[in-house]
């Protein structure tokens, strides 16, 4: 008998049989009747005795590469198998991958304090600390010690809330300025902002809002120059609204400051050309500014003939609205959702 | 202030700048100018005479006039009612564009050619608050056909409007601003000087004040008045200056306080009946019935004009109706006086009689333009209204007309204003405001002029000569301050609270403080804090300060739902503002849905799930562990509402709003918490070290107890913690059963404990003993039966 052609005729055989081979169990009971103890192929080894000598490793080889190579069919048909059921098993997990997600949005946070943290960012890294104080002051704090005397006719510009005689809804975040300047007990520099809501009599309109938001400045310093109070300015108007901006001082007046500027920023819109947003003159105004009236020194507690300073102030809204367009100043209060929550920090 | 070019001419000259160019020079380095326009508009216009008027046939309320413009005869319809034959008139020819952009061509009008129109003045841009003329303007009969009809009527005219700030008193007057342009351009001040011619008669009057609130009072006694129109081009200054004309007296006192700031008042001296002037205080009760007839009350700090016997004049503020100047005056007592500014602003804001005069009074006045005015007024009454002037002044003035120099130093000009000017050049801007002064060795000593009562310290100057200079030619540095800056650990922390909350998933929102007085407590947890309320509300929605973010916080939740939107969490960092003082307050609102997977099955928000964000957020501000203990607030759930402690300390409440009170506002399933932020922080614990993460793994345990109903899992949490030490790392409830299985009155929760040991690794049997010695003490304390 010709052993290595009857192991090709045998693997033939096999391999027909696997093909129709579906299940574990089918697969099991063919490696038995090719593999297995009663397996033809098993038998064969009987036959070598009957050999010469000099044949027999030649056929103990045939016979094991005969074993192995079935081994190799049965296993691959085995791994075929099982791919094809993991297959199968995830072909019932396909998912619509268009459906919608869970919500995770991040919130956003108030468009007025966003500002309010870069501007706090930016003089932070000027080494400015920021101050707080309260809302409700006395009249002493918001007007007499900023050189606003009861009959000062300045005070018409600002019509305040009153709570009594001497208390106030403030009317600016100035008082912050005196009350940290009379912290330091006029002995050290002051470089501050102050952010934080102040309040006046107005009518709630498209550009009047009775509660407003503000970052007022100050630095005081023994040679501190309005050249700087403008260079700090510069810097705070491009942050704010890019860095193509210019800026420009016109004299104004403030009783707390001298001299006092009304300070306007190049219109981004027209890039200074003039359009309607800057009614045609290419600049806007953007915030009151000087240099700290020697009088708001002396009445904080710093000697007028050794500091002097500068001081600024500015509306958040109306940084708001010149950057976003925003067209009513109530917005920022109503807080509607579908408002508040396009503004992404 | 409204400032006509042609005017300003007078004083100074503009040759070489147009009023655009003065406007942007003005702003730049005087008065912001907030807008220049034409004082008139219409081009094309021209004189002419109505020759005849007859009706058109076609139609009742229009008729044709034949009017002579000198070279030709037009055939103009009109519909004017008081156009009359003989009259001269504005006409505006074919081509013409007049105010409003109303154009003028040849019409034919129901068969009649019109081949012009007749002008009112409201047509020129003239508006009706100025001259009161429903129908078309008639001109003097002396007109002369044929020529320009703008120019005769002097409107030709650009107009600026200053806006002049408080400080600036001397820019109330056309000389004022007359000086700043001359000092901005260079140029010279031309003055007018008044010419007085007197008549015999002497001036008879005696002045005398019984009050130091009136500082100066000059008079001059003025007979054979003519009371008429003021001359065309007066008028027409004070149209641009925004005063209506009215006759030739009240007109050239208007005119002359335009000029020169200082306010004059005229009274019918026959009706004075004295030869006498005594200002006085008025007594608390007193009336005064004004020249608008209304009776005022009086109080002590008014400043009456008194004929010696009865109140002629509320000094400063308005004349008297039974001294007023009629169509009949013969005779007028001029009053050009000062008083004390803050008097003025007294009395006229209580009265409600804000005027041009008041507002120069209060502003303050040049003592030295007093008397000036006086004479120029009564030179113009000469010429214009055909006066005498009785002879000599009467006055008194109490001015104390001394200022102290003010000493300036070059180096300390340039170290305010971080500048590099010269000597020369503050010598040129002083001479160019006409400020004397003298300089030696860099110290400028300058004596300010009467007109400039703003400058009184160096201050003053250094702000003069830089707004002079252009403060835009200033470099830009930065303080050379060498400081350190940032936030301090509480604003950090409040920082935090805002980016953790918003990342979250929550909005933040900015919301008024002062809202309506009745519902200061509705969301408020403790009802003994005092609100505090304005003493004049702003309305009936804006009168009292909140107690709480909450209040808010809650009403924008109200807007929002009304609007659609399905999933509302907010949050505000307000304060509760007290009498005692102001609380910054964390304040935070659910409702709907959190997190929501839209298609798959999910919780609803509950009061745990804001539980839960209030722990994060405890956790990650370093304010944790906080403890929850029911409470019952007013418009809170009564029994899903806890306040919050860390540390044994109250910080804040939570709670599910009174279904009741959220309907009322068509909200429902809201949850509220209140958290006081300042308490948190100071609570919070120190960063500390860290502790080595345990080598080995923990064991995980569950049991499962029977308890009473009201048992809380917090009270069998603390027991477990206490029996176990610090071997327990953790305890969770995963299952809480309450239903119809279990007998009466109990509940069922489940807990997964779990061990750890720092040092070794846990034996099973260790830690079973350990879970049988919790599960004992459970029983021992609460009753708990495990199942
Ligand atoms: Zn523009």
């Amino acid at each position: 008998m010709d052993v290595k052609k009857r192991i090709d005729e045998l693997e033939e055989e096999l391999e027909k049989e696997l093909e129709k081979v579906k299940t574990q169990a089918e697969l099991l009971n063919v490696k038995s009747r090719y593999l297995g103890k009663k397996a033809e192929i098993s038998s064969f080894m009987k036959h070598m005795r009957d050999l010469p000598k000099e044949k027999r490793p030649a056929f103990g080889q045939a016979v094991n590469e005969g074993k192995e190579r079935f081994a190799s069919l049965i296993e691959k048909r085995q791994a075929f198998l099982k791919r094809r059921s993991i297959e199968k098993k995830l072909a019932k997990e396909r998912v619509d991958v268009t459906l919608d997600a869970p919500d995770f949005r991040v919130g956003s946070r108030h468009i007025i304090n966003q500002i309010v943290e870069e501007v706090e960012d930016l003089f932070i890294g000027m080494g400015y600390t920021i101050e707080e104080g309260p809302e409700i002051e006395t009249d002493e704090m918001n007007f007499e010690k900023l050189n606003l005397p009861k009959d000062h006719p300045a005070r018409d510009m600002q019509d305040s809330l009153y709570i009594t005689e001497e208390t106030l809804l403030r009317t600016h975040t100035s008082p912050v300025q005196v009350r940290t300047m009379l912290e330091y007990g006029g002995k050290k520099p002051v470089k501050m902002i102050c952010p934080g809501k102040a309040y006046r009599r107005d009518d709630d309109d498209a550009t009047h809002s009775h509660q407003f938001y503000q970052i007022e400045g100050l630095v005081v310093d023994e040679s501190t120059t309005m050249a700087d109070l403008k260079g700090t300015l510069l810097v705070l108007a491009k942050a704010m609204f890019g860095p193509e901006r210019k800026i420009r001082l016109r004299p104004s007046y403030f009783p707390f400051t001298e001299p006092s500027a009304e300070v306007d920023v190049s219109c981004a819109n027209c890039a200074g050309e003039g359009c309607n947003i800057c009614k045609n003159t290419g600049y806007i105004e953007i915030l009151g500014a000087g240099m700290v009236n020697d009088y708001v020194l002396a009445a904080s507690g710093y000697d007028p003939e050794k500091y002097q300073g500068f001081a600024f102030g500015v509306g958040i809204e109306r940084i708001a609205m010149l950057r976003y367009g925003i067209e009513d100043i109530r917005n920022f209060y109503t807080n509607d959702l579908r408002f508040l929550r396009q503004f992404k920090a | 202030m409204r400032v006509s070019c042609s005017w300003l001419k007078n004083y100074v000259s503009l040759d070489g700048i147009t009023p655009e160019e003065l406007a942007e020079s003005l702003t730049l380095r005087s008065q912001e100018v907030e807008g220049v326009f034409p004082l008139a508009q219409g081009e094309n216009l021209v004189i002419g005479e109505v020759l005849s008027v007859s009706p058109h046939e076609k139609a009742d309320k229009l008729v044709v006039c034949e009017v002579d413009v000198k070279k030709k005869r037009l055939t103009i319809i009109c519909g004017a009612p008081n156009v009359r034959q003989g009259q001269k008139v504005a006409v505006a020819l074919p081509g013409a564009t007049l105010a409003h952009g109303l154009r003028i061509e040849k019409t034919e009008i129901r068969g009649v050619v019109s081949e012009g129109m007749i002008a009112s003045l409201t047509e020129l841009g003239i508006d009706y608050k100025y001259h009161h003329e429903d129908g078309i303007h008639v001109l003097h009969h002396t007109a002369p056909a044929g020529e320009d009809a703008m120019a005769y009527l002097f409107f030709n005219d650009t107009v600026l409007d200053l806006d002049i700030t408080p400080n600036r008193a001397d820019l109330l007057s056309m000389i004022g601003v007359a000086h700043d342009v001359a000092a901005i351009f260079n140029r010279d001040v031309k003055i007018p000087k008044p010419k007085i011619v007197t008549a015999k008669m002497e001036n008879p009057l005696t002045i005398e004040t019984e009050t130091k609130a009136c500082k100066s009072y000059y008079g001059r006694v003025l007979d054979d008045v003519t009371i008429g129109e003021s001359p065309r081009w007066m008028r027409s200054r004070l149209i641009a200056a925004g005063i209506r004309p009215i006759n030739n007296v009240v007109d050239i006192t208007n005119y002359v306080m335009l000029e020169t700031g200082q306010p004059l008042h005229a009274f019918d001296y026959d009706k004075v009946g004295e030869e006498r002037v005594l200002v006085r205080e008025a007594k608390k009760g007193e009336t005064f019935t004004t020249l608008d007839d209304e009776e005022r009350k009086l109080e002590e700090g008014d400043i009456l004009i008194t004929n010696g016997k009865e109140p002629i004049a509320l000094g400063g503020v308005m004349g008297g109706a039974e001294t007023e100047v009629t169509e009949e005056t013969t005779s007028i007592l001029l009053e050009s006086a000062a008083f004390d500014p803050r008097r003025i602003r007294r009395t006229s804001g209580r009265l409600g009689l804000k005027s041009e005069s008041s507002l120069r009074f209060e502003r303050g006045i040049d003592p030295a333009m007093t008397r000036y005015a006086l004479d120029r007024a009564a030179a113009l009454l000469a010429v214009y209204a055909s006066t005498s002037i009785r002879d000599g002044i009467k006055y008194f003035d109490n001015h104390e007309n001394k200022r102290s120099p003010i000493e300036l130093s070059l180096e300390k000009l340039n170290r305010v204003l971080g500048s590099d000017f010269d000597t020369a050049h503050v010598q040129d801007v002083l001479q160019r405001l006409s400020f004397p002064f003298e300089e030696k060795d860099g110290i400028f000593v300058v004596d300010p002029p009467s007109r400039r009562q703003d400058i009184n310290t160096y201050q003053d100057l250094i702000e003069e000569i830089g707004r002079l200079s252009d403060y835009n030619i200033l470099p830009a540095t930065l303080p050379t301050t060498v400081s350190r800056g940032g936030l301090t650990d509480y604003q950090r922390f409040k920082r935090r609270t805002r980016h953790i909350l918003a990342d979250l998933g929550f909005d933040e929102t900015m919301t008024y403080a002062l809202r309506e007085k009745e519902r200061v407590y509705d969301l408020a947890k403790d009802k003994e804090k005092e609100p505090v309320s304005l003493s004049k509300p702003l309305s009936r929605a804006h009168q009292t300060l909140v107690l709480t973010p909450l209040h808010g916080l809650f009403d924008v939740a109200a807007h929002n739902r009304a609007r659609k939107t399905e999933a509302i969490h907010i949050y505000e960092i307000g304060k509760c503002y007290e009498e005692e003082g102001e609380t910054e307050m964390l304040g935070i609102l659910m409702c709907g849905s959190y997190r929501t997977h839209r298609w798959q099955k999910h919780a609803p928000t509950s009061f745990f799930t804001l539980k839960g964000i209030i722990e994060s957020l405890a956790d990650a501000l370093r304010f944790s562990p906080l403890i929850f203990t029911s409470t019952t607030i007013g418009n809170y759930h009564p029994h899903q509402c806890a306040i919050i402690k860390a540390q044994g300390e109250e910080i804040g409440h939570i709670g599910k709003v009174h279904p009741e009170y959220a309907d009322a506002h068509d909200l429902k399933d809201v949850h509220l918490a209140e958290i006081d932020l300042e308490k948190a922080y100071e609570l919070g614990r120190e960063r500390s070290a860290y502790t080595p993460v345990p080598k080995h793994p923990g064991m995980q345990r569950d049991i499962a107890l029977l308890v009473d109903e009201s048992i809380n899992a917090e009270a069998i949490k603390r027991t477990a913690r206490e029996c176990a030490g610090e071997m327990l790392a953790a305890i969770h409830v995963f299952d809480l059963y309450e239903g119809d299985k279990l007998p009466k009155g109990k509940k069922s929760l489940a807990f997964r404990l779990r061990f750890e040991d720092a040092e070794k690794t846990l034996q099973a049997d260790t830690t079973d003993k350990l879970v049988q010695e919790i599960v004992k003490a459970l029983e021992e304390e609460h009753g708990a039966i495990q199942r």
